[in-house]
């Protein structure tokens, strides 16, 4: 016990003398992450859980952004919050910079605190109105002692020019503020640390149109300036797009597809994210009306206590007899992706290709 | 940001619709047609104003002291307390009668000169009497309240914002002290302890801390899930720093608003014992012994009952007006 905790301290010591890397070439890697949250309906029947998280795992290199999308209650925002710890994960592990972060006390999370920060998708709920913006922006460097006192405020003043607010608004509260204005002061705290990696949860789905492009150049803007990395939950299927270098489509706690978003978009693999980005608007009528849609029967299931078999398989199209069965496992594709459906099982690629049959990509 | 270039934009969009407006009906031409793109140029980066906030700055406390200032009521209710305290404190200074002084030729005499409210059966003045009960009254109110305060949103807070098996706990001890009837407590320690100041107090706040610790309680519990608190703890705040830094300073509304409402049941419940008969005891008055003392002349002298009793309904009446200008004015979801 005492000789693992000193070994975390050292590791964090040259963490925090060095920056430096750890083995690993990604800066953040999760393996089998899950979180199961408790559900009591009654104090005598046996405990039920929501799988708001199965088995998930990612990495996110230097100034690399990773999309992860999915409908509503899918567990985006549950992946964000125990990626950072906020939620504590039922299994899995979490490497920042090659240092294992699941079981670390609060207190050994510190340094590590510092290094990832997280944009919210509430800019009305996530600045304390009591605080003025000057306090709000200042507080992660007094929490981390990170400058002198006397300086501290002249730093805030950069940070609110760099997100393109004045340095007079310092000693304004949030409510004077418009929504993009206060997500950006949310970004400016976000900032104060210099983090390396930073989840950002629906950080645009809550402002209009318009803003949401200021947001998104800014959040673009400190990428290409401090090489931070990103993790970018949204449900913006083009927004995603456009910002992500990687991407993860979720569905009811499952990452269904995950790889290059090019590959993701251009050929989707699995049923769920070829629905989802069928039902994306397409913005030129003559071509919208061209497109066949594909609506799903069935109702998405409730993510307390499910079946075994693939959460997808009520709604799949392509189902399988071992899909009812069983939970799906990752299948890493050659293409470098990886898709939890049975359909491409080594053993079922392979079928199709020995009976010259196209894979299900082809027959949209 | 980048879009700000607004004003010459407008202009040169206007331009256009008179042009083609000018071709398209075919009428006498040369209005506008020498105007070339280089006649525009992009606002300059210090001509840009589209963060400007106009409205003036205010902060929560200074919003709400400018909104309970507008309340009549509750700025009639904050000036008659503050003369009563200013009364209490300063009146029986200037006065060369005493609490205690006994003048047994004057004895249950009427309103005089000399006795603004007369005299008691002893011949002591009653309106030196009424301040020094006062005195009492509001210590009794103010105290009790003061610590149940401290007591109410600590053990609130903490309760609340840890959740879950130490939450119950706490709430079951909330629910036994809630369930006996304060009342019980309140006279067992006074005949344990004595009659005097302190086991008054002792007895108020040993049972009344716990609406404060619920009010508390629930407040932390709703502020607890939002966002800003899970922003606190990201950016790497202790529990006791998102406890008492952010939560609380959020509930604060609230918690005025409680306060303001217990001084009057302290007070409430100090002039009851006191008329009772187990509160603070002769020679010291407080507004409770001095009702208690005339009670038993009320037929003959009722104006001795009515002195104190008058300063309790306009102090209590008071301490409720400001309550209520303050719970408005904390509130900013009231505001019209």
């Amino acid at each position: 016990m005492n000789t693992a905790t000193a070994e975390v301290q050292n590791a964090a010591e040259t963490f925090e003398a060095t920056g430096a890397r750890g083995e690993a070439d990604a800066l953040f890697r999760v393996e089998g992450l899950s979180k199961f949250f408790e559900v009591q309906k009654s104090g005598f029947a046996p405990k039920k859980y929501l799988k708001a998280v199965d088995r998930i795992s990612l990495s996110v290199g230097k100034a690399e952004t990773l999309g992860i999308v999915g409908e509503s209650g899918c567990g985006k925002s549950t992946l964000g919050r125990a990626i950072l710890q906020i939620h504590k994960p039922t299994a899995g592990k979490v490497f920042f910079h090659g240092i294992e972060l699941t079981g670390l006390s609060e207190k050994q999370m510190a340094p590590f605190r510092r290094r990832m920060q997280m944009i919210f998708q509430d800019p009305y709920a996530s600045l304390n109105p009591r605080y003025t913006v000057g306090d709000i922006i200042e507080e992660p460097m007094v929490i981390h002692k990170l400058y002198p006192p006397a300086e501290r405020r002249r730093r805030v003043q950069e940070l609110l020019l760099l997100v393109g607010l004045k340095p007079d608004h310092i000693r304004r509260y949030p409510h004077e503020f418009s929504g993009g204005q206060r997500q950006r002061i949310g970004i400016a705290r976000t900032l104060a640390t210099e983090p390396d990696f930073i989840v950002c949860d629906e950080p645009i789905s809550a402002l209009d149109v318009s803003i949401q492009a200021q947001i998104i150049n800014l959040l673009e803007k400190i990428q290409r300036e401090s090489g931070v990395s990103y993790l970018f939950i949204a449900h913006d299927l083009s927004m995603v797009r456009h910002i992500s270098h990687r991407i993860g489509v979720m569905y009811l706690g499952s990452m269904v597809e995950y790889g290059p978003v090019e590959l993701v978009y251009g050929a989707p693999l699995h049923p769920y994210t070829r629905l989802l980005l069928s039902s994306e608007p397409i913005a030129d009528p003559k071509r919208a009306r061209a497109t066949h849609v594909h609506i799903p029967e069935g109702e998405l299931p409730s993510p307390i206590d499910a079946p075994p078999g693939c959460p997808f398989c009520s709604r799949c199209a392509y189902i399988l007899p071992e899909c009812t069965a069983s939970r799906p496992p990752d299948y890493r594709q050659p293409d470098g992706r990886t898709v939890r459906c049975y359909q491409y099982s080594q053993r079922r690629r392979q079928q199709r290709r020995a009976f010259g049959v196209a894979d299900i990509t082809a027959t949209q | 940001m980048e879009m700000d270039m607004k004003m010459r934009m407008n202009t040169n969009a206007g331009v256009n619709v008179s042009m083609s407006m000018n071709m398209n009906m075919d009428t006498n031409v040369d209005v506008n047609m020498n105007i070339s793109d280089d006649l525009f140029l992009p606002l300059d980066e210090s001509e840009k104003d589209s963060e400007f906030i106009a409205i003036e700055s205010r902060s929560f406390i200074a919003d709400a002291a400018r909104r309970f200032s507008r309340n009549k009521l509750a700025m009639a209710g904050f000036i008659v307390l503050s003369a009563v305290v200013l009364l209490a404190i300063f009146g029986p200074v200037f006065s060369h009668y005493t609490f205690d002084g006994q003048d047994p030729s004057s004895r249950n005499s009427g309103s005089s000169l000399a006795h603004w409210f007369g005299t008691d059966k002893f011949g002591r003045d009653i309106f030196v009497r009424l301040l020094y009960g006062a005195r009492i009254s509001l210590m009794v109110g103010f105290v009790s309240a003061g610590i149940n305060m401290a007591v109410g949103i600590a053990y609130g807070g903490i309760s609340g914002y840890l959740g879950g098996k130490a939450d119950m706990l706490m709430m079951r001890v909330v629910d036994i002290i809630y369930a006996i009837p304060s009342l019980l407590y309140v006279i067992l320690i006074m005949l344990a302890l004595g009659s005097n100041i302190r086991s008054i107090l002792i007895g108020i706040c040993i049972s009344s801390w716990v609406s404060m610790a619920r009010i508390v309680r629930s407040e932390i519990l709703k502020l607890k899930t939002l966002e800003f608190s899970t922003a606190a703890f990201v950016i790497g705040a202790s529990k006791a720093r998102i406890l008492f830094r952010h939560l609380l300073i959020n509930a604060l509304g609230p918690i005025i608003v409680t306060l303001t409402f217990m001084i009057p049941q302290a007070i409430f419940t100090e002039a009851f014992l006191s008329f009772v008969g187990v509160g603070i005891s002769a020679p010291f008055a407080s507004w409770g012994t001095l009702v208690q003392d005339a009670r038993a002349f009320i037929d003959i002298y009722p104006m001795q009952v009515v002195y104190p009793v008058l300063a309790i309904c306009v102090t209590i009446f008071s301490l409720n007006f400001i309550g209520d200008g303050l719970s408005d004015a904390l509130n900013p979801k009231s505001r019209r």
